[in-house]
C-alpha cells in the first residue's frame, strides 16, 4: 500500500510536522490539566 | 429497568448490528473477511481502533476510579500518543509493505516460521482467555445490579457479537465500531450533563469542580515520581508508552484494525487520531465519575454499592455488624453533606478560610468513610468469599439506576453492550485471523483456494467465540475481574513485545535465538508471577527486557550457526 502524499490532513505539510502536533497537545494537555488542579485545589 | 429502558436498549443494539451487516454486505474475499479487503478511510481506523480499546469495563470502572480516587487515572493514558508516533514512524509502514494479515507473519520474515508461531500462539492462549474474561467482567456487574441471569447474559453478549463477526467478517466490525463509538460519546456527554443537572439549585458545573477541587478529585497532575504510585506523570509517561506500544504493536486485535486502512497514511491517519482523542475521552469518562462523587455529596450515597452483597449481609450472622458500619456511614456522610454546603457558602463569598475549614472536614470525612468501606468490604469478604468488592465497579451503574431518568438507563445499557461487544469483535477476529494465516495456512493446508481459507476464517470465528463464551461461564471462580485480565496480559504481552523489539532494533540476532530467548524469558514469567516475586504490572517491563537480554546472550553462545535476516 503507498503512502499517498494526499493523505496529510489540510494545513499539514510533512508527516513529521504530524507527529509534533499529536506530541504539542498532548503537552498542551498536561499544561492545561495542571493548571485546572492548581486553580480548583 | 423500564418497558421504554427495554426498548431503548434493544433498538440501539439491533440499529448498530443491523448497520454494520448491511453496509458489510457482497461477496467476501480472505482480504475482505480479516482486513476489510484494506478499504477503509481513517475515520473508520481511528474509530475502529478506539472502540477495540474501550471495553464496557473502562465505563463502568473509570467513572468508579474518578468517583473514589479522582482524575488521577487520566495520567495512564498520557504514554498513548507517543506510542502512536513511535507505530506510525515503525510498524504501519512495514506491516503494510509486507502485506501481512497478522503481526506475527512479519516474525517470520524477520526471523524463521518457530518464532511466528510461537509467538502466535502465546497471543491465541492470551487472548482466548482474557477475551472470555471480557465477556464476563460486564456482564457479572449488569446481572448482579439487574437481577440477571450471569449465564444468559455471557450468552448474549458474547453471541450477539459472534453473528455479526461471522457474517459480515472485520467490514461488519468496523462499521458497527463506527456506531459504537458515536452512541457511547454521546450518552456519556448526557450523563454528565444530567449529573450537573441535578445538583442543588445554585451549584453549578464550576462550582462542581471547585467542590471536587477541595474533596481532592481534581488531582489530574502528580509530579512526584514515585514507582509505588500506580499513577503519576511518570508512570503514565514511561510504564503507559511501553504498555500501549506492546499493545497496539503486538495485539493482533490492534494491528488487524489498522492494517484496514485504505493506504499507509490512512492507517496512520487512524492511529494519530486516536493519539490526539484518546486523552481528552479518558478526561470526559473519568469527570463524569467525579461529577457523580460531587453528585453523593449532596445527596445520600449507599454505604456499599453492590447492593446485592449487602442484601445478603443483612440476611447473615454479620447482620448486626454491618447496621453498625451503616449507621457510622450515614453520621459520616451527614457531616461531609454539611462541610460541602459551608464550602459552597464560602466559594461563593470568597471566604478562604472558610473553603480551607470545610475543605478540611470534607477530606477528614472522605477518609473515615472510606475506613468504614474497608470494614464493610471485610464482612462481605468474610460472609460471601466469591463476592466481587470492587465497589468502583458498581457505582456509575448503581447511580445511572437509582437516579436517571427512563430511557437514558436504556440508553446506557446500551452503552455498556455497545463497548463490550467492539472490544469482543476485534478479538474474534483477531483469533480467527492468526489461527488461519498463522497456524492453518501455514502448517496444516498451505496450498488451498481463497474461497477454502475464507471459509475456514468463519469456522474459525465461530470455534473461537464459543470458547469464549465457554471462558466467560467458568471465570467466576477466578476471583476479581481486572485483575485476572491484567494478570494474564502481563505474563504474555511483555515477552511478545520483547520478540517484536529484537524483530525491529536488534538486527544482529536471529531466529533461534529468539525462539530459546522467547521460551525461556516466558517460564521466568510465568514462575516470576507464581512465586509472587513482583507486582503484575512489572511483569511487561521484565519479559520485554529478559527476551532481549536471552536473546543476545544466545547469539552470543550461537554465534554463526544461527542465521540472521535484515
Amino acid at each position: 500500500m503507498p503512502d499517498q502524499p494526499n493523505d496529510l490532513p489540510p494545513f499539514v505539510r510533512s508527516w513529521p510536522q504530524l507527529y509534533a502536533i499529536v506530541i504539542g497537545a498532548l503537552v498542551a494537555e498536561m499544561i492545561l490539566f495542571y493548571v485546572l488542579m492548581r486553580w480548583l485545589s | 429497568m423500564s418497558g421504554l429502558d427495554w426498548g431503548i436498549l434493544v433498538l440501539t443494539l439491533l440499529g448498530i448490528i443491523a448497520y454494520g451487516m448491511i453496509r458489510s454486505r457482497g461477496s467476501q474475499s480472505m482480504d475482505d473477511y480479516l482486513l476489510a479487503g484494506q478499504s477503509l478511510p481513517w475515520y473508520h481506523v481511528g474509530l475502529s481502533v478506539m472502540a477495540t480499546q474501550a471495553s464496557a469495563i473502562t465505563f463502568l470502572s473509570a467513572p468508579g476510579q474518578g468517583f473514589a480516587d479522582g482524575m488521577r487515572f487520566v495520567q495512564f493514558y498520557f504514554g498513548l500518543p507517543l506510542a502512536m508516533v513511535v507505530l506510525s514512524v515503525t510498524f504501519v509502514p512495514i506491516f503494510h509493505k509486507l502485506r501481512v494479515f497478522t503481526a506475527y507473519e512479519f516474525l517470520e520474515n524477520r526471523f524463521d516460521t518457530r518464532v511466528r508461531t510461537l509467538t502466535a500462539g502465546l497471543f491465541l492462549l492470551q487472548r482466548g482467555l482474557s477475551t472470555g474474561l471480557s465477556i464476563y467482567a460486564p456482564a457479572i456487574i449488569l446481572s448482579t445490579i439487574l437481577g440477571w441471569n450471569i449465564y444468559w447474559t455471557n450468552l448474549i453478549m458474547g453471541g450477539i457479537v459472534l453473528v455479526y463477526s461471522v457474517t459480515g467478517g472485520t467490514k461488519a466490525i468496523s462499521y458497527t465500531h463506527l456506531q459504537q463509538m458515536l452512541v457511547v460519546t454521546f450518552a456519556m456527554v448526557l450523563a454528565g450533563y444530567l449529573t450537573v443537572k441535578m445538583l442543588p439549585e445554585g451549584v453549578g458545573f464550576v462550582d462542581a469542580l471547585h467542590v471536587a477541587g477541595k474533596a481532592g478529585r481534581m488531582n489530574l497532575i502528580d509530579l512526584k515520581f514515585d514507582p509505588s504510585s500506580r499513577y503519576n506523570i511518570w508512570s503514565g509517561l514511561i510504564g503507559g508508552f511501553f504498555l500501549q506500544l506492546s499493545y497496539f504493536g503486538t495485539d493482533q486485535s490492534q494491528v488487524g484494525r489498522y492494517l484496514t486502512g485504505q493506504s499507509i497514511g490512512q492507517s496512520r491517519l487512524g492511529l494519530l487520531m486516536n493519539g490526539l482523542l484518546k486523552v481528552p475521552m479518558q478526561f470526559l469518562i473519568v469527570l463524569v465519575g467525579v461529577l457523580v462523587f460531587v453528585f453523593y455529596q449532596f445527596n445520600p450515597a449507599p454505604a456499599f454499592f453492590n447492593t446485592r452483597e449487602t442484601e445478603l449481609l443483612k440476611q447473615s450472622p454479620y447482620a448486626k455488624e454491618y447496621q453498625l458500619a451503616e449507621i457510622k456511614h450515614q453520621n459520616l456522610a451527614g457531616q461531609r453533606q454539611r462541610a460541602v454546603v459551608d464550602m459552597q457558602a464560602a466559594i461563593q463569598t470568597n471566604d478562604e478560610a472558610g473553603q480551607e475549614t470545610a475543605a478540611t472536614t470534607l477530606r477528614e470525612t472522605d477518609e473515615a468513610l472510606k475506613a468504614v468501606k474497608t470494614s464493610i468490604v471485610d464482612l462481605v469478604k468474610k460472609n460471601n468469599p466469591a463476592a466481587d468488592t470492587n465497589d468502583g465497579n458498581y457505582v456509575f451503574l448503581r447511580f445511572v439506576l437509582d437516579y436517571l431518568p427512563h430511557g437514558i438507563i436504556g440508553l446506557l445499557i446500551a452503552v455498556i453492550f455497545s463497548a463490550s461487544m467492539g472490544s469482543i469483535a476485534s478479538a474474534y477476529s483477531s483469533l480467527a485471523s492468526t489461527t488461519v494465516v498463522d497456524v492453518y495456512k501455514r502448517l496444516i493446508r498451505p496450498e488451498d483456494s481463497d474461497a477454502h481459507y475464507l471459509q475456514a476464517s468463519r469456522w474459525a470465528t465461530i470455534g473461537w467465540g464459543i470458547f469464549c463464551i465457554f471462558v466467560a461461564q467458568f471465570a467466576n471462580r477466578l476471583g476479581s475481574m481486572i485483575e485476572a485480565v491484567n494478570i494474564l496480559g502481563s505474563l504474555f504481552y511483555g515477552v511478545i513485545l520483547g520478540v517484536f523489539v529484537v524483530a525491529f532494533y536488534v538486527k544482529s540476532i536471529g531466529g533461534r535465538a529468539t525462539f530459546w530467548a522467547t521460551l525461556l524469558a516466558e517460564v521466568f514469567v510465568v514462575l516470576s508471577w507464581y512465586f509472587d516475586l513482583t507486582a503484575f504490572l512489572w511483569l511487561n517491563a521484565i519479559g520485554c527486557l529478559l527476551v532481549v537480554l536471552f536473546a543476545w546472550i544466545f547469539q552470543r553462545v550461537m554465534g554463526e550457526t544461527d542465521e540472521v535476516r535484515n
